[in-house]
C-alpha cells in the first residue's frame, strides 16, 4: 500500500517536472522563432515581397521541429505564424494549419505581454497553444506551437508509467501475500503441534528450519520451553513416586503386620484396636495418593488414560452404588441424566472425581435434604450439575473450596475432595465450580469437553 | 501348590510369606533378582509374587528373562508405583495381574487364586452356588435361605453373589466395589457398609446362625459360624 502511494508520488513529481522541461523547451523554441521572424519581419521593406519573404521563413521555421506524427499519421507538431496590424484592415499574414479565424479571435481575447508566452485555447483544437506575441513597430507577430505534442509524451509517459506501477503493485502484493501466508503457515504450524502437545506426552518437539529468521526462533524458543516443562514435570513425577515408594513400602508392611496380627488374635477387644489401626492407615494413605493425584494434575503431570467414557452410564453406576447411603440418611435423590453424554476421559480418575462429589453431600448435608444431580450435554461439552438444598457452603471456604486442605469447621474430611476435583477437571480441560443455589443450598458444576454426543 | 516370592522389603516379604502358609501354600521367598531367577529357573513354582522395585534389576526385567527361558506360570506384580506402566498393562493382558502397594492380604490371595484357576484347566461355571443353607440360582437370579425366597434388588443379588462365590474368605471393601460395581474408586464413606447392612438384614434376617460377618479394618467374609 504504502509502496503504491510512495511510487505513485514519485511519478506525479516526474511528470510535473517533465511537463515544466517540455514546456521551456517549447517555450524556448517559440521565443527564439518569433524573434527571429521578428527581426526578419522589422528588416524586410513593406513592399510587395514582404508577404512572401517572411512567409517563407515561417514556413521553415514551422517545419524546423521534427516531425512527429501519431499513430493516424496527423501531424502532431501544429506551429503557426501570424502577423496582423491591428491599425489597418488588410489581412493578416498567416502561416498556419487551416483558417485563421479562430486563432485570431483567440489571440484577440486574451491579454499579451510581449516576449512572455501564453496558453490559448482554439476553438476547434483539442490542445492549447503556446503562444509568444512580439510588438515589431506596431505590427503583432504571434508565433504558436500546439501542446498536442507534449500532451501526447506525456500521456505516453503516463500509459507506460501506469502500466510499470499496476504490474510492480500486483507483482508487490502477490509476493508479500505469499511471504505472509507463508509465515501465516508456519506460525500456524507451531500452533497445532504446541496444541497437540498434551500433558501426558511431552516429548514431541517443533520442527527447527536451518535459517535463523524469527519463526524458526519462535520454534527454538518454544522447543527450549517444553525441554524446561518436560525436565519439571519428570522430576515431579519421580519425586510423587518416590514419595510414594517411600512412604507406600513401610505402610504396606505395617498394614500386613497389622492384617495377620488380627488374624492370629483371639481378643476381641484388641481386634477392634487393630482393625481401627488398618482403617487408619487406609485413610492416610488415601489421602497421599489424593494429594499426589492433586500436585501432579496440577502441575499438568498427571498421566491420563483416556478413553471414550459413556457419563451417563458412569453417573448412573454411581447413583446406584451411593442410594442406600442416602437412603440412610433420609436424602431424596432426584435424578435427571441425559442419555449417552460421552467424554474422552481417563474413566477411574472420574469415577474418583464422581463419587467425591457425591459423598461430599452425604458427608456435609443435614439429615433429609433434596439431592438433584443432572446432567446434560451443551454446546461441546457435558455438564454436570450437583444441587441440595442445605445450608450450603460455609462462607468462610466457599472462596477457597478448591484449594487443597481447606474444609468447613464441622468437616471430617481431610479437604482434599474439591481441590481434587477442580484439578481432576482441568486435567481433562474442563472446569469446577460452586455457587449457592437459588433456594440457598450447594450447587457444584462439573463441566467436561465431550467429544462425541449421542453415538449410535 | 508352591510359590516364590521376589521381595526386597523383608518385613513385607515375612508378612507375605506367613500370609500365604496360612492359605495353604508353599512359599520360597528370594531378595534380589538374582537369586529370584536362579529359583525361577528350578521349574518347580505354580506362581510368582514379584515387586516391581528390586535392588539389583526391575520386576518387569526379570519377568522377561523368565519369559524367554520358558517358564510360564502366572505372575502377580506387585507395585508401589503410582501410575500403572504400559509395559505392566501389557503383562496384565498376557494373564498376569499386578497389585499396587499397600494391599489387603485377602486380595492378594484372592487374585492369586484366581491366576492359578486361570492357568489350570477351567472348572465348570456353575449355575448354582451354595453356602450352608443359602441358595443362590444364577439363572433365575433367585436367593433362598432355607426355605425361605430373599427378595434381593438386583445389586443385592449380585453383592450376595460374590460374597458367596468369596464363601469363607475374606473380601475387602476395594474388591467389593471393583467386581460387584466395576469401580476402582477409594470412598470415605461407609458407602459399601450400607448395602451390606440391607443385605445382611435380609439375609440373616429371623435365624439364629448369621452367614455375613464382618472382619474390622478389612472387610466382610460370608461363612458358617
Amino acid at each position: 500500500m504504502a509502496f503504491a502511494f510512495g511510487t505513485g508520488l514519485a511519478f506525479s513529481i516526474v511528470y510535473l517536472l517533465v511537463a515544466n522541461a517540455i514546456q521551456e523547451r517549447s517555450d524556448a523554441w517559440l521565443s527564439g522563432e518569433a524573434e527571429v521572424l521578428a527581426r526578419v519581419s522589422a528588416d524586410t521593406p513593406k513592399d510587395h515581397l514582404y508577404n512572401r519573404i517572411v512567409g517563407e521563413v515561417a514556413e521553415l521555421a514551422t517545419q524546423e521541429l521534427p516531425d512527429q506524427r501519431n499513430a493516424s499519421g496527423q501531424r502532431l507538431n501544429s506551429v503557426f505564424f501570424l502577423e496582423s496590424n491591428p491599425n489597418s484592415n488588410e489581412n493578416p499574414l498567416w502561416v498556419g494549419p487551416g483558417s485563421y479565424d479562430a486563432f485570431l479571435s483567440a489571440i484577440q481575447r486574451t491579454k499579451f505581454v510581449p516576449g512572455i508566452p501564453q496558453s490559448i485555447t482554439v476553438e476547434g483544437w483539442p490542445t492549447t497553444f503556446r503562444v509568444v506575441a512580439r510588438n515589431e513597430n506596431g505590427r503583432m507577430i504571434y508565433m504558436g506551437l500546439s501542446n498536442r505534442g507534449a500532451r501526447h509524451l506525456l500521456r505516453t509517459l503516463t500509459r507506460r508509467f501506469l502500466l510499470l506501477w499496476g504490474s510492480t503493485v500486483l507483482m508487490g502484493f502477490l509476493i508479500t501475500y505469499l511471504s505472509a501466508r507463508r509465515t501465516l503457515l508456519r506460525v500456524q504450524r507451531i500452533t497445532d503441534t504446541v496444541a497437540g502437545i498434551g500433558s501426558e506426552d511431552l516429548g514431541e518437539r517443533l520442527p527447527e528450519p536451518i535459517n535463523s529468521d524469527e519463526i524458526s526462533r519462535l520454534a527454538k524458543t518454544f522447543n527450549h520451553m517444553l525441554d524446561r516443562i518436560q525436565s519439571s514435570v519428570n522430576e515431579l513425577r519421580s519425586v510423587t513416586d518416590s514419595i510414594a515408594h517411600d512412604l507406600k513400602s513401610p505402610l504396606t508392611s505395617i498394614r500386613g503386620a497389622l492384617e495377620s496380627a488380627l488374624s492370629s488374635e483371639p481378643n476381641e477387644k484388641w481386634r477392634d484396636s487393630v482393625g481401627d489401626a488398618i482403617e487408619g492407615v487406609d485413610r492416610l494413605l488415601s489421602a497421599l495418593d489424593t494429594t499426589l493425584d492433586v500436585a501432579e494434575a496440577q502441575a499438568g503431570a498427571l498421566r491420563l488414560d483416556r478413553s471414550m467414557v459413556d457419563l451417563s452410564a458412569a453417573v448412573q453406576q454411581l447413583v446406584n452404588l451411593y442410594h442406600p447411603a442416602m437412603d440412610e440418611r433420609h436424602h431424596e435423590l432426584v435424578v435427571d441424566l441425559e442419555d449417552h453424554v460421552v467424554v474422552d476421559a481417563d474413566w477411574s480418575l472420574l469415577n474418583r472425581v464422581l463419587s467425591n462429589l457425591i459423598e461430599n453431600e452425604i458427608a456435609h448435608l443435614p439429615m433429609g435434604c433434596q439431592i438433584t444431580i443432572r446432567l446434560r450435554s451443551r454446546e461441546g461439552s457435558a455438564e454436570l450439575v450437583i444441587e441440595d438444598n442445605g445450608p450450603g457452603f460455609p462462607p468462610e471456604i466457599s472462596k477457597r473450596a478448591f484449594e487443597r486442605f481447606v474444609r468447613g469447621k464441622h468437616s471430617h474430611g481431610h479437604g482434599l475432595g474439591l481441590a481434587f476435583v477442580d484439578a481432576i477437571a482441568r486435567a481433562h480441560g474442563g472446569t469446577a465450580k460452586i455457587s449457592d443455589g437459588p433456594a440457598g443450598g450447594a450447587v457444584v458444576t462439573l463441566s467436561l469437553p465431550a467429544n462425541v454426543l449421542h453415538p449410535a | 501348590m508352591r510359590l516364590l516370592v521376589v521381595e526386597d522389603d523383608v518385613a513385607i516379604q515375612a508378612f507375605l510369606k506367613r500370609a500365604l502358609v496360612e492359605s495353604g501354600y508353599q512359599v520360597d521367598t528370594a531378595n534380589n533378582a538374582k537369586t529370584g531367577e536362579l529359583k525361577a529357573l528350578e521349574g518347580i513354582y505354580d506362581a510368582f509374587i514379584i515387586d516391581l522395585g528390586l535392588p539389583d534389576l526391575d520386576g518387569l526385567d526379570l519377568i522377561v528373562r523368565c519369559r524367554a527361558q520358558g517358564i510360564s506360570a502366572p505372575v502377580l506384580i506387585l507395585s508401589a508405583r503410582r501410575s500403572v506402566d504400559e509395559r505392566v498393562r501389557g503383562l496384565e493382558q498376557g494373564g498376569d495381574d499386578y497389585l499396587t502397594k499397600p494391599f489387603a492380604i485377602a486380595e492378594l490371595v484372592a487374585r492369586l487364586r484366581n491366576l492359578l484357576r486361570r492357568s489350570s484347566p477351567a472348572q465348570n461355571d456353575s449355575v448354582r452356588l451354595q453356602a450352608a443353607d443359602l441358595q443362590l440360582d444364577l439363572v433365575r437370579h433367585e436367593a433362598r435361605r432355607g426355605e425361605h425366597l430373599l427378595q434381593l434388588t438386583p445389586q443385592e443379588f449380585s453383592l450376595l453373589e460374590y460374597l458367596c462365590r468369596n464363601a469363607g474368605r475374606v473380601v475387602t471393601r476395594t474388591m467389593i466395589l471393583d467386581h460387584v460395581w466395576q469401580m476402582r474408586i477409594d470412598p470415605s464413606t461407609n458407602v459399601v457398609d450400607v448395602h451390606i447392612y440391607r443385605l445382611r438384614s435380609k439375609v440373616d434376617h429371623n435365624t439364629p446362625v448369621p452367614l455375613i460377618h464382618t472382619i474390622r479394618g478389612v472387610g466382610y467374609v460370608l461363612k458358617h459360624a
